[in-house]
């Protein structure tokens, strides 16, 4: 009887599951909306609707939604259907999986770690082409960033919402510690400032001077810079790994010791909310968390340049835009039209201003209300002077399949679990080189 | 069949049109969206495949060999078992409990039993978005509790030997109350007679509990126990919000891990084999209380 009852509700639940992966589907499907967004000036009747998938939520989310509006408006004969997907990592799961359905949007965001995997597969369309069409300035388009969606002098990711690390500090517990109006100059020197910024409740460390983020809230993107500033890196560009190099090694150490020997800094889960909410004098954080901070601190805050060891080293980030190569070559052009917009001096100083992330164009610092916004708010101009020093990640994080989470895993193994920092570096570099060698494959296959 | 031969009465045959109507659909659906996955995902098992390149590379039991053979893999059966035996019997137990204190007549008990079984109807990622509120270290409800009675509070989902313990009280929290209205049901359906017996020869409450309860109870336990294990291998929703599998690995089950390789690496093949592995596994335990049904179970 019992049995019944069982296989009746399994059924049920089968039945359940089935409606909701054809919903599902449906959701996935390219439907073209008739209704475009925003009061557009009455589009014309055969305006091209072009799909947008991307990933941001909150202020950015906003912001982004309004790039969409102004360039719906302004642009009668092309629609473009915003479509949120989740975060990046989320993005990435959906646009694969859409294109194994035939469904892929024709413009997708795609971050500084997934719109490798996309190239690898030819799924991204070469864009060279369509910007000469459009006549889109390169030159004007900051050169690190750029060049980091360029593959074999041919470009496929167009920068759009790109980030660097920043050290950001509170203000009020800098003054409360006696500390200089200032980030540290070096390691060094925040190593003597630290324990004045920590707060402690009895035994408990209520404010820590400084915090690490979890492998979900990529560390490996913020450690990054720190493995260049003790002259070490994850890997080299044609993927041989130096996770075991005594540098690297020795910056792990450093991680791990300001959380278990100095005892300055801890482990988070939302290095933002802990920053908002006082419970760390100072953190890393992209420049892209800058405009969440400013909605939401009590207080004031000052950002610096990242503290240095041996050398200055900062990373970039973010994300980007691509074009699909299943696009049809008659909505391609349009595509990039979009591209081309997200990415003007225009809306990249409309954008960097309420988000954070850098403007991606070098004649956007010329623009008047640039200006008067970099006097209004003068640690956006700290993000804006530090990003001509930045450089592109190692390939180990941004290039290996998971690589991200991969190395995001073994530093949270340092600072959460205090595990042996070399033992930990080899696993991970033997990880790295097995999982990097798909990739090398067919790189050689497709830029020989 | 044959002895009637090629003669189907136009009844029969209205009959077994009717059952293909009425079946047809469900296995239809059945057919698509769980046999198909089903062996399509053994084939997977044994290919290196992102998902995305238009060859699936063979590679036969390579797959198999990297999990096997890899100690994240043992923590992460691990995890599941434990995550698996601690739901299932904090469920169990504390479902029971509370079900035989709302079995009696109180006052606003009715009140009290859409509390208990409220739970069951949020969604898990909602819950495990306050939970984590609950449980943060430095201003969380649960600190505040257990400073009430002096005691400091771990960093829960921020500690490897914590991380586990706490979505499993978030998991027992969730499920609790859908075991308290089985029991209930299951209570209310035992004789009243046999309790009245038990009394008539001098049996007290312990008595009347494990030799009338609890026997008429053994159907209303054996589904508890096969549902409540089949959705602990299955939890996810939890897991992915309040610690995406970490600490590390500490709360990575087999289910997440399956997700991980699938939809963050990309690595079909290995997903493959983790949810191959997984089919295995509630199929053995799905056999293995069938058997025991036959023999233990006493239906009213």
């Amino acid at each position: 009887m019992l049995e019944k009852t069982l296989s009746r509700r399994t059924l049920l639940k089968g039945m359940t599951a089935g409606v909701g992966v054809m919903a599902l589907a449906g959701c996935a499907a390219p439907v073209a909306p008739a209704a475009p967004q925003g009061q557009a000036a009455a589009p014309a009747a055969q305006a091209l609707t072009l799909v947008l998938w991307s990933s941001f939520t909150g202020k950015n989310g906003e912001a982004e939604t309004e790039v969409v509006r102004r360039f719906n408006e302004s642009h009668s004969d092309i629609q473009i259907d915003y479509q949120f997907q989740g975060s990046y990592e989320e993005t990435a799961q959906k646009v694969t999986a859409a294109l194994q359905a035939g469904t892929a949007p024709d413009i997708s965001l795609l971050s500084d770690v997934w719109w490798f995997k996309f190239y690898l597969n030819r799924a991204l369309a070469p864009l060279d082409d369509l910007l000469e069409a459009e006549q889109v300035d390169l030159a004007d388009y900051q050169d690190s960033l750029i060049n980091e969606g360029v593959r074999q002098g041919v470009h496929y990711w167009i920068p759009f919402a790109r980030s660097t690390p920043l050290f950001y500090y509170n203000k009020e517990k800098w003054a409360a510690a006696g500390l200089p109006d200032r980030g540290p100059k070096t390691w060094d020197e925040f190593m003597e400032w630290a324990p004045t910024l920590v707060e402690m409740e009895g035994s408990e460390m209520k404010t820590a001077a400084f915090s690490h983020p979890d492998g979900a809230s990529y560390i490996a993107w913020l450690f990054q810079p720190v493995t260049w500033q003790w002259g070490g890196k994850y890997s080299d560009p044609d993927f041989t790994m130096h996770m075991t190099d005594e540098l690297t090694v020795a910056a792990g150490q450093f991680y791990k010791d300001t959380v278990h020997t100095y005892k300055w800094a801890r482990p988070t889960k939302d290095m933002g909310a802990d920053f908002i909410g006082g419970l760390t004098a100072a953190a890393m954080m992209s420049t892209g968390s800058m405009g969440g901070i400013k909605a939401n601190a009590q207080f004031e805050f000052g950002t610096a340049f990242l503290p240095e060891k041996d050398n200055f080293g900062c990373c970039t980030g973010g994300a980007g835009l691509a074009i699909l190569a299943r696009t049809p070559a008659e909505k391609q052009p349009a595509a990039m039209t979009y591209v081309a917009f997200a990415s003007s001096p225009e809306i990249q100083s409309f954008w960097a201003q309420n988000t954070g992330y850098m403007p991606v164009r070098k004649s956007v610092l010329d623009l008047p209300e640039m200006q008067a916004y970099f006097e209004e708010f003068p640690q956006f101009k700290t993000a804006v002077e530090q990003l001509p020093l930045t450089q592109p990640q190692d390939s180990a994080r941004v290039f290996v399949p998971n690589g991200d989470q991969i190395i995001g895993k073994g530093l949270e193994r340092i600072t959460v679990q205090s595990e042996e920092v070399a033992t930990v570096f080899a696993e991970v570099q033997a990880t790295l080189e097995s999982e990097a060698q798909p990739v090398v494959e067919a790189l050689r296959a497709i830029e020989g | 069949m044959t002895t009637k031969g090629n003669r189907v009465s136009p009844a029969e045959r209205r009959e077994w049109w009717l059952f293909l109507l009425l079946v047809g659909p469900n296995l239809a659906l059945f057919a698509i969206f769980t046999y198909w996955p089903l062996v399509y995902n053994g084939y997977l098992s044994f290919v290196k495949w992102d998902m995305l390149a238009p060859v699936k590379i063979w590679v036969g039991l390579e797959n198999y060999r990297f999990l096997f053979t890899q100690a994240e893999f043992r923590l992460i059966m691990l995890n599941t078992l434990i995550f698996t035996i601690a739901s299932v019997v904090l469920t169990g137990s504390i479902g029971l409990a509370m079900a035989l204190l709302l079995n009696q007549a109180l006052r606003g008990r009715d009140a009290v039993r859409s509390i208990v079984f409220s739970p069951v109807m949020l969604s898990g990622a909602a819950i495990g978005i306050v939970w984590i509120y609950i449980f943060d270290p430095r201003y969380g409800l649960l600190d505040m509790l257990l400073g009430f009675v002096g005691l400091d509070s771990p960093n829960w989902l921020l500690d490897t030997a914590w991380a586990l313990p706490a979505v499993i009280i978030v998991h027992v929290w969730k499920t609790v109350g859908y075991a308290v209205v089985i029991y209930i049901a299951g209570l209310q359906a035992i004789p009243r007679e046999l309790y009245e017996a038990v009394v008539v020869d001098g049996g007290g409450a312990w008595a009347r509990f494990l030799h009338v309860t609890l026997p008429g109870l053994s159907p209303v336990i054996f589904f508890l126990i096969l549902t409540t294990v089949l959705a602990s291998f299955q939890a996810f929703d939890i897991i992915k919000v309040m610690t995406n599998g970490g600490p590390v690995n500490a709360t990575t089950t087999l289910v997440f891990y399956l997700y991980e390789q699938g939809f963050v690496a990309f690595n079909a093949g290995r997903a493959g084999v983790a949810s191959i592995v997984l089919f295995v596994l509630m199929f053995m335990f799905t056999l293995v209380q069938m058997r025991y049904e036959e023999r233990n179970v006493h239906y009213a």
